[in-house]
């Protein structure tokens, strides 16, 4: 099969699901089919990748005048994000069967999006990047603005300029890179085709610093976070942000790597700066998704101070917190809509004692939690040590200053623990009813399954990951 | 073959019990009861084996180009404390029949007790210093979850919290330990570690940065001064997790990582520092002792002034007076521990010492056992506590180091004990009943259940008196010097019987007298200061309420609001209202959606006209 129906058969497909299936339903289980399919291939794709460097998918929509052409490549690094995204959007899939607000359409843009981001991550081409890129915002926005909270229009609106702006910059570096190196095409481009790489370095830092996000450029998502329906929320903690995070690595990183050398500082003043900003904003924070959202932003800045590092170590590093940030925001997230769809309340302080209603869910939460606090055993323990140990080895031991972060992470959380799960029943849970639906907790205990499974056999994960930067560092194929 | 199984087992056997409990109740103790006593068959098996240390290695996983490994060493010292981590949480987990036999949440309490030591397993078997990591913090978690165990109520989830973070604290220092000592050695392993250090292979200042910060996460886990209040909030928990948490495994945790990089402590000259902070924490936990009005909370407190005295035999340069003092601490704590709870299920969960009494002829054997333990203790020979007691304040008078001050400290916390334990094992056991419906109400409790693990603890005690020299010399495989004070035996002796029987008028004979001190309004603020534990808690809580949360969040809060998050709010009014300046007739919120859309593809444009440009 040609894998570029892998982007045009879910965008078509979102459109002609949805006529027919608005009013009989069923949207869910072609959106899930969907999706494992999406799935099955990219494993297949993976397994036909080249030990080192790109596998050209095909080149479409070529325009002689121009060069627009739609080239289809991937590596191994696109192809890691492609599974992530797939996983993904099948568990938030799972995790919206209960949905009952216009399932036809919900799902159709779940579709849509789904094509979107696939393209996003298989075109080398900058243009259509930027298309897909900024395709993908479309569904966002109505994902946020129709299904969300109390709050979603301003919150969509408000996602959707301060990406979209940002991507104004993007666009600009775009055509800075071509009308120095005469090509759109990421896979041609050397730094040294560029007369002012400085210049394009920064535009491309700060437009996907904005996606990703890193401070100060974070404020639209604690808004679309918290707004969100919660399955969307893990779908924009979980791929949404690593759309961010993987241009950054991609562009800003590998295709730029004496910019950014000579940036890295910058990398490692933005990403402490996050962690410990947005550690402290959640520190403070009453409101558990906002609180949620916040722990996310958090780990970015992890994130972030392992790119900026900029080893073979620490690029792995990166990208396994990566992973593992996606697995273990998500059921945050999901659980934290799942109170307030049953309690009307985000206060923390309105909830407490809910172990005592669903030990399982809550039991499911603190893992998570721990998770996100480092635990070992957990997936954020394994990215803690190996993103510390590279930066310590890039920048030398003040870097153990990141543990700052681990230490005001586990105070959020073990407090939020305290104030939500523990403690005596508020008059909310007492009365509440906290049954969830069977499908839906089936997608929260995969997200456990993979948090704990590659926290204790990370090598799984890692032996892929290594392969991945092997190109760059060991001088195979450059 | 046996190790794979020993570090396995107690992972899986906590699954195990937990689905067996779900099943019926009864399953989860037996299922539990069966792995903790195979654990601790598996050790001895390890221990009669024994020819060489058993240093397995195996690759863990590798990032980029470097690769962390998950090793097994275990020598005499690791043995000594396998033993006592699987050979009294077997025990606990036996009198946990009875004492958890009402609670409808046994398969959970199982299943954590098991998880338990299996941290501590784990810990004590890890060659490398990350594998330790790994353990130790598994041990804050279960911890955490024990001690909240009965999370339903708010004292025991606020102890929860105060347990995880307090220990957290401490944790992120040996996570920066490990970090920092990556990158100079490039290796994790503990052994080639104390060797580099011994060889000066690692910079004089960075060895010392790395030795204190390990011996802050000691402090944190063994409850030392400043962080040990989550020692005291952690009796909130089932006295058997106490128990556990005080003798078997936890607080063992902070002195074994002393003693198992005591070599590197040694060349990094750190060990002062462990012997001043140890000393002061010896004082402050022995008076804070004398005071509590709770059962728990005195040995929560001994436990602390205890701990100093090994880490203070380690400070002082004596790994066999600190090991050995450990470990008959974890005998007889765990025993007095189990004692106390077996106390406090025969009184109904009342812990509070001034409503018991004269329990002698109802609770005889119980009273017994906790006698031996209170003996042992308090140091009186032939019982275990009495040898490695008198080692390490001998082994402090003579070290040179040592100046006076932590000797005169750890002299007046080694005799306190004295006073405060038999102060407990008066006021329960002696005299007449204070409350008379109480007592009536005593019921004798099951000599298989409850008697039998104290009797085994209670035996251990005793023998383990007789065997200190071999003790000592397995644990360091050297020959045990004894470090002679001419003065010391009979000083240190007649000043233990002198505060033993003040004690025993003061309980036994003057009850009154209690009440006529307390009045004195200078004993009275010093009562409240011992009785708060120095109000260190109280400085932390305050520290972090206020100046952490009330303080740095709020500012980055209202910054996050009004400054960063203001100036996007901003240039989006101010692009709104510029719409608004085209299209007068409609303002709703639509139109002006779709108008800031139209900004946008407004932008898109004028981007590319500018990069055309360009």
């Amino acid at each position: 099969m040609s894998y570029e129906l892998l982007i045009f058969a879910p965008i078509a497909l979102s459109l002609l699901i949805y006529m027919p299936t608005r009013n009989v339903g069923g949207t869910k289980y072609v959106a899930l089919a969907l999706f494992v399919y999406m799935f099955i291939k990219t494993i297949e794709l993976y397994k036909q990748l080249p030990e080192h460097g790109y596998m050209l998918l095909g080149k479409f929509l070529e325009v002689k005048a121009f060069d627009f052409v739609l080239t289809l490549q991937v590596d191994r690094l696109s192809v890691i994000m492609l599974l992530l995204t797939s996983v993904l959007l099948i568990l938030v899939t799972l995790s919206s069967w209960s949905l009952t607000k216009k399932p036809a359409a919900y799902f159709s843009l779940l579709i849509f999006f789904s094509g979107a981001i696939f393209g996003m991550f298989m075109s080398t081409n900058f243009i259509w990047f930027f298309i897909f890129w900024e395709l993908t915002l479309i569904p966002m926005l109505f994902l946020v603005g129709i299904w969300g909270a109390e709050g979603r229009i301003y919150a969509a609106v408000k996602f959707f300029l301060y990406t979209h702006v940002a991507s104004m910059l993007i666009l600009l570096a775009f055509f800075l890179i071509y009308k120095q190196s005469g090509t759109f095409d990421m896979t041609l481009v050397k730094e040294a085709m560029l007369t002012t790489p400085a210049l394009i370095w920064w535009l491309m830092f700060i437009g996907f610093a904005v996606k990703m996000p890193l401070f100060p450029f974070h404020t639209w998502l604690p808004d679309a976070h918290v707004q969100a329906p919660a399955p969307v929320s893990a779908l924009l903690a979980g791929v949404l942000l690593k759309m961010g995070a993987y241009a950054m690595m991609r562009m800003v990183i590998l295709l730029l790597p004496a910019q950014a050398e000579k940036f890295a500082w910058i990398f490692v003043v933005l990403g402490l700066l996050t962690l410990l900003y947005a550690g402290f904003m959640a520190l403070y924070e009453t409101h558990i998704k906002k609180m949620v959202a916040y722990s996310s932003i958090s780990h970015m800045g992890l994130i972030a101070i392992a790119m900026g590092a900029m080893s073979y170590d620490s690029l792995s590093a990166a990208l396994f917190e990566m992973i593992g940030h996606a697995l273990i925001i998500s059921p945050l997230f999901l659980i934290a809509g799942f109170l307030h769809q049953k309690m009307h309340t985000w206060e923390m302080g309105d909830m407490g004692g809910i172990m005592q209603k669903a030990p399982y869910l809550s039991a499911i939460f603190v893992l998570a939690g721990l998770g996100a606090l480092g635990l070992p055993g957990t997936m954020g323990f394994i990215g803690e040590i190996t993103i510390l140990i590279s930066a310590i080895e890039s920048f030398g031991s003040w870097m153990v200053v990141i543990l700052l972060g681990s230490l005001i992470s586990a105070a959020y959380l073990i407090w939020t623990f305290r104030r939500v799960i523990y403690g005596e029943m508020s008059e909310g849970v007492k009365n509440g009813n906290f049954s969830m639906n069977r499908v839906e907790f089936f997608a929260l205990l995969v997200f456990a399954f993979f948090i704990i499974l590659f926290g204790v056999y990370p090598q799984t994960l890692f032996s892929e990951i290594n392969q991945a930067f092997s190109v760059y560092f060991t001088g195979a194929a450059l | 073959m046996n190790v794979g199984l020993l570090l396995i087992l107690p992972f899986t056997g906590a699954i195990a019990t937990f689905l067996a409990g779900k099943l019926n109740q009864k399953y989860a103790f037996y299922l539990a009861e069966l792995i903790g006593f195979t654990l601790f068959g598996l050790v001895l098996s390890i221990f009669f084996s024994y020819e060489r240390p058993i240093n397995i290695t195996i690759e863990w996983f590798s990032f980029g180009n470097t690769t962390l490994p998950f090793g097994v060493y275990i020598d005499h010292l690791s043995l000594v404390m396998l033993l006592i981590a699987t050979g009294l949480g077997a025990l606990d987990i036996h009198f946990s029949h009875d004492y958890m036999k009402d609670d409808p949440d046994k398969p959970r309490y199982y299943a954590k007790i098991l998880f338990f030591i299996g941290g501590m397993i784990l810990l004590v078997t890890a060659k490398e210093l990350i594998g330790l990591f790994v353990g130790w913090e598994f041990m804050g978690l279960a911890s955490y979850l024990l001690i909240s165990f009965w999370h339903q109520t708010k004292d025991p989830a606020d102890a929860g919290v105060a347990a995880f973070l307090y220990t957290k604290f401490g944790d992120i220092f040996l996570f920066a330990a490990l970090g920092i000592l990556y990158y100079y050695t490039h290796t994790l392993d503990l052994q080639y570690i104390n060797l580099l250090a011994t060889w000066h292979q690692i910079p004089d200042n960075v060895s010392f940065v790395i030795a204190i910060f390990i011996f802050i996460a000691a402090i944190g886990k063994s409850g030392q001064f400043p962080l040990f209040p989550w020692l005291m909030r952690a009796m909130e928990g089932p006295t058997t997790v106490s128990a556990l948490i005080h003798g078997a495994t936890m607080v063992n945790s902070g002195i074994y990582i002393v003693a198992r990089m005591f070599d590197f402590y040694v060349a990094a000259e750190a060990l002062v520092v462990v012997a001043a902070v140890a000393s002061l924490s010896a004082f402050i936990g022995a008076t804070s002792a004398l005071v509590q009005n709770e059962i728990k909370k005195v040995l929560a407190y001994s436990t602390m002034s205890h701990l100093s005295l090994a880490f203070i035999g380690l400070g002082v340069g004596s790994l066999s007076a600190g090991m050995t003092h450990l470990t008959n601490h974890a005998v007889f704590k765990a025993l007095l521990f189990l004692g106390a709870g077996a106390v406090i299920m025969a009184a109904h969960h009342n812990k509070d010492l001034f409503k018991l009494g004269g329990a002698w002829k109802k609770l005889t054997l119980v009273g017994l056992f906790m006698g031996i333990g209170a003996l042992s203790l308090s140091g009186i020979p032939p019982f275990s506590g009495f040898y490695s007691k008198d080692a390490i304040i001998a082994k402090s008078i003579l070290n040179p180091q040592t100046y006076g001050l932590i000797s005169t400290l750890t002299v007046i916390a080694g005799v306190l004990s004295v006073a405060y334990v038999f102060r407990i094992w008066l006021l329960i056991f002696a005299g007449k009943p204070r409350d008379a419906e109480l007592h009536e109400h005593i019921k004798t409790p099951s000599k298989f259940w409850i008697s039998l693990p104290l009797g085994v603890m209670a035996l251990v005690t005793f023998v383990l008196g007789f065997y200190q020299k071999e003790l000592s010399e397995y644990i360091t495989g050297k020959e045990l010097r004894e470090a002679h004070v001419d003065y010391l035996l009979p000083l240190l002796l007649s000043a233990i019987i002198l505060v033993g029987f003040i004690v025993y008028k003061f309980y036994k004979s003057r009850p009154d007298a209690r009440d006529k001190l307390a009045a004195q309004p200078l004993m009275k603020s010093f009562h409240k200061v011992l009785l708060n534990g120095y109000f260190v808690e109280r400085m932390i809580t305050w520290f972090v309420k206020n100046v952490v949360i009330n303080s740095v969040s709020k500012t980055i809060n209202w910054i996050d609001i009004h400054i960063i998050d203001g100036a996007v709010n901003g240039m989006l009014n101010l692009s709104q209202k510029i719409f608004t300046l085209f299209n007068t007739t409609h303002s709703s919120k639509v139109s002006n959606q779709a108008g800031v859309m139209i900004l946008g593809v407004l932008s898109i444009l004028v981007v590319i006209f500018i990069g055309s440009l360009v």
